[in-house]
């Protein structure tokens, strides 16, 4: 019983850090058909200037990750119209100029930070103690509930909203929209600030669990790349179910075997899921 | 994507390959520096890696992020059966080749029915894979250390950087026969358009997956003499690193011609020597140099002088 | 004259509707068919599964006696069934020769060197018009050129039956007068071929029998004049009320 508990809290951390990281992914490649690989790098880079704004300049906590997720914002704004725009036309110099701007990244917190884990102090540093049994970080299930919360506003925006209209008529059709008057760049621009900004918050989250080093992009990426090819690239809704398998499946097998299956489980998923259904479970269908 | 061939220099091309063979025959006489003649193999080496890739992702479209996987197969492979069973490097480097065309063989038939990125992910994950076996089994492997032993290929500097040159010589004569023949072509179509192949009568499926596993065997030849060259083989052969620069090299060279991978392999590894004196910043510039050859020769380097050459002459002519 | 394609009931749904449903018709050795219906009638869906781009849910395809269904694209090419496509699909950054060329090298175009190929490949380009620009890249040839292009490349497989969709598509009138021709001397020279066509007027010039598909069924199989006076094919056209193709 004590077993079926931990695999469940765990499982849940490990499923909305997944979720949460995936989702603005998925936002980026359902709307404008980008497929960033540098998303992880903004991670790391949240992740890294909250260490800076927290740790090193002793700013107040919420200070420090509002300005940690502005500024990944803006930059992830500027990559898109400076690096991401000019190549757009094809799909393939997307996928190499992001993979070149996450290593440059990577690069850049060697130079600035040094190649070491950083420690990034929790924000609540208690261990607290679940249905009597379970022992966790409060630093996980905090991220947890942020993860949460912020994916029901994410929700809420793109349902409730007029942008979030524009952002949905964009990814269904982007011609039509254009001629309904939608601005598709703003649209765009949108999207991948919003993006950015999910993948820095969790960065800011999860580094205090992780520390800060300048190759954390590369694991995750992998990872949630898997999480929306599983749940079918473009649909939100499927990102969520697949984080859940995903996370689940790792933390269930990590508990029985060990931590390297856990991954090696994830890959495995992967290439099944291709082999048999790329469209993902709920995914756009793919044509032959 | 870009890979034109330029008929108008098609037969310079050819000259200028035969040009640069001679230049590459001639370093150990005239170069003194040991470091710079090690810099230099490495660099044949590398040329095989990119130029195993080109004539899958290049000409098919199909476009590989685990090509580690056929280097480090073919070097493991290779390091193994000399580690533990003394077999010459000879033998070891053909087998290793055969290991990652087996790779291929076995990857390829279910992954090549993707297309772009899905493919892209597929071949990433696989080569995740026996990364993290290394480390499993490390007992055999020697871990993150890796083996260390391994017999060299010749004894002297000289005698390494000849047979580096051999393999080169053939493994990228090979691979541009090949790219430049009729096969070549039917993969260029396939990129194109691939169902527009099917419906001139091509097995589409069946030239992918020959074509990846040639690709593997090249690389796992490469990979496999590798090992014989540093005397030690590690996870760093198998690693995304590994994976992802040969496709920097590749792209920044220009992709789809052979020939340009193979500039694109020397350029970027005197380049990444060159920097040295900067050392902090040197992985900074290179990476950004790439970014920025990304966005403004998206062609790659070769195809945009080639064409940069045929415009000049054209000008001429022209009056 | 032989049998040479016989389609049993042949059936496709996606999801929930029926693209093509319950389609038979008989074509034989060297006929020349013509078929016709709305956009969206399941005409190219039927070609689709006729050249094995598309798997049916249900019934038979069978190409000189035997069944098609479930065979490979290029299988069925190299049997003798060529296509040309409704949206022109040139390797556009190949040249024109090399597109043929391409066709020359599968099994039935037989050609293994690359002289040969190119000299048949040649052949076809001038026997379809474009001799003079074979060293053109595609992604440069006119519209039209594009169009006979397709041709070359589909006869470059010394195919029995040819299906050609839409030939005529975004031609203009000199073009069509010009390329209608080569299609007649090809079902002299003993090609079979089934035309889609929406220029209906050029097609009856061409063909001698038609068949209407409407909402994936075939409704009508006979000769123009016979068609022109069905009320179910003016009907699917035009709506109810609608003038008959007499009067056009």
């Amino acid at each position: 019983m004590n077993i079926f508990l931990e695999i469940l809290v765990y499982g849940a951390v490990q499923s909305a850090v997944y979720a949460l990281l995936a989702m603005g992914f998925c936002l980026i490649f359902g709307v404008a058909n980008i497929v960033n690989l540098a998303h992880t790098a903004l991670y790391m880079i949240g992740a890294y200037l909250v260490y800076t704004f927290f740790s090193l300049l002793r700013l107040n906590l919420a200070m420090a990750i509002l300005l940690s997720t502005v500024s990944v914002g803006i930059v992830a704004m500027g990559l898109y119209r400076f690096c991401i725009r000019p190549v757009m036309y094809s799909e393939w110099s997307v996928l190499m100029v992001t993979i070149s701007l996450a290593l440059f990244f990577q690069q850049l917190m060697i130079f600035f930070y040094g190649p070491p884990d950083r420690n990034v102090q929790g924000f609540i540093q208690e261990k607290l103690t679940l249905f009597g049994v379970v022992e966790i970080d409060a630093q996980r299930l905090l991220t947890l509930g942020i993860s949460v919360i912020l994916l029901i506003l994410l929700w809420l925006y793109i349902y409730r909203t007029r942008m979030g209209k524009a952002i949905l008529a964009v990814a269904q059709d982007r011609e039509a929209a254009l001629f309904m008057g939608i601005n598709s760049e703003r649209v765009y621009l949108t999207v991948i600030a919003i993006s950015a900004m999910l993948a820095a918050i969790g960065g800011a989250f999860i580094a205090p669990t992780l520390g800060a080093r300048p190759e954390m992009w590369s694991p995750p990426l992998g990872r949630i790349f898997a999480v929306v090819v599983l749940g079918g690239m473009g649909s939100l809704e499927g990102t969520i179910l697949a984080a859940l398998l995903i996370g689940y499946t790792e933390v269930i097998i990590s508990f029985a075997i060990s931590s390297y299956f856990g991954e090696l489980v994830a890959v495995l998923i992967i290439l099944l899921m291709l082999t048999f259904r790329p469209s993902g479970l709920l995914g756009k269908r793919i044509e032959v | 994507m870009p890979g034109q061939e330029n008929r108008s220099i098609f037969t310079s091309e050819r000259i200028g390959l035969l040009i640069a063979l001679a230049i590459l025959s001639a370093v150990p006489l005239f170069i003194k520096d040991r470091a710079i003649v090690e810099l230099i193999i490495l660099a044949n080496i590398y040329a095989v890696y990119v130029a195993s890739w080109d004539i899958l992702c290049g000409y098919t479209g199909q476009v590989n992020f685990g090509h580690a996987l056929f280097v480090g197969g073919g070097a493991y492979a290779a390091a193994l059966l000399n580690f533990y069973f003394k077999t010459p490097p000879w033998v070891t480097i053909f087998i290793g080749g055969g290991i990652a065309a087996i790779f291929g063989l076995i990857i390829g038939t279910p992954c090549l029915r993707l297309r772009g990125p899905y493919f892209a992910l597929a071949t990433f994950a696989a080569a995740a894979v026996p990364y993290g076996l290394t480390d499993v089994y490390w007992e055999i492997t020697g871990g993150l250390d890796g083996l260390y032993g391994i017999s060299p290929i010749w004894p002297t500097l000289a005698g390494r950087y000849y047979f580096s040159l051999l393999l080169t010589a053939l493994c990228c004569g090979l691979i541009y026969a090949g790219g430049r023949s009729n096969k070549g072509l039917i993969l260029k179509s396939i990129r194109e358009d691939e169902i527009g192949a099917m419906a001139s009568g091509i097995n589409t499926t069946r030239y992918k997956l020959v074509t990846f596993i040639v690709s593997g065997f090249f690389a796992g030849v490469a990979g496999a003499f590798y090992s014989h060259n540093q005397l030690h083989v590690g996870p760093e052969t198998l690693s995304i690193n590994l994976s992802i620069l040969v496709i920097i090299m590749s792209v920044v060279g220009g992709i789809g011609t052979i020939t340009g991978p193979i500039c694109g392999a020397y350029l970027l590894t005197i380049f990444n020597e060159m920097l040295r004196e900067w050392e902090e910043l040197r992985l900074l510039i290179y990476t950004a140099t790439v970014v920025l050859m990304l966005i403004f020769v998206p062609k790659g380097i070769v195809p945009a002088l080639s064409e940069g050459i045929s415009q000049l002459f054209k000008k001429r002519k022209g009056g | 004259m032989e049998v040479i394609l016989e389609v049993q009931e042949l059936t496709k749904y996606f999801g929930g509707l029926a693209a093509v449903r319950n389609v038979s018709f008989v074509l034989r050795q060297g006929e020349m068919l013509g078929i016709i219906g709305p956009n969206g009638a399941g005409k190219t869906t039927l070609f689709n599964l006729l050249t094995g781009f598309l798997k049916p849910n249900g019934g038979k395809i069978i190409f000189r006696g035997e069944n098609i269904v479930g065979l490979k694209p290029w299988t069925i090419v190299n049997q003798g069934l060529a296509r040309t496509f409704q949206i022109v699909r040139p390797f556009h950054q190949l040249t024109g020769l090399e597109n043929v060329v391409i066709s020359c090298l599968s099994p039935r175009g037989a050609e293994r060197a690359k002289k040969g190929a190119e000299e048949k490949a040649w052949k076809l380009l001038k026997s379809v018009g474009l001799a003079g620009k074979e060293r053109m890249l595609a992604k440069d040839l006119p519209h039209g050129d594009l169009k006979r292009l397709e041709l070359a490349r589909a006869l470059a497989t010394d195919p029995e039956l040819l299906l050609l969709d839409e030939p005529f598509a975004g031609l203009g009138l000199q073009e069509i007068y010009s390329l209608s021709p080569l299609i007649q001397r090809l079902s002299q020279e003993g090609h079979s071929i089934i035309i889609i066509e929406h220029k209906l007027r050029e097609l009856m010039k061409l063909v001698k029998r038609v068949m209407t598909l409407h909402f994936g069924e075939k409704i009508a199989d006979g000769t123009p004049d016979e068609l022109s006076r069905d009320q179910r094919v003016v009907e699917a056209y035009l709506g109810k009320g609608g003038r008959t193709f007499a009067n056009v």
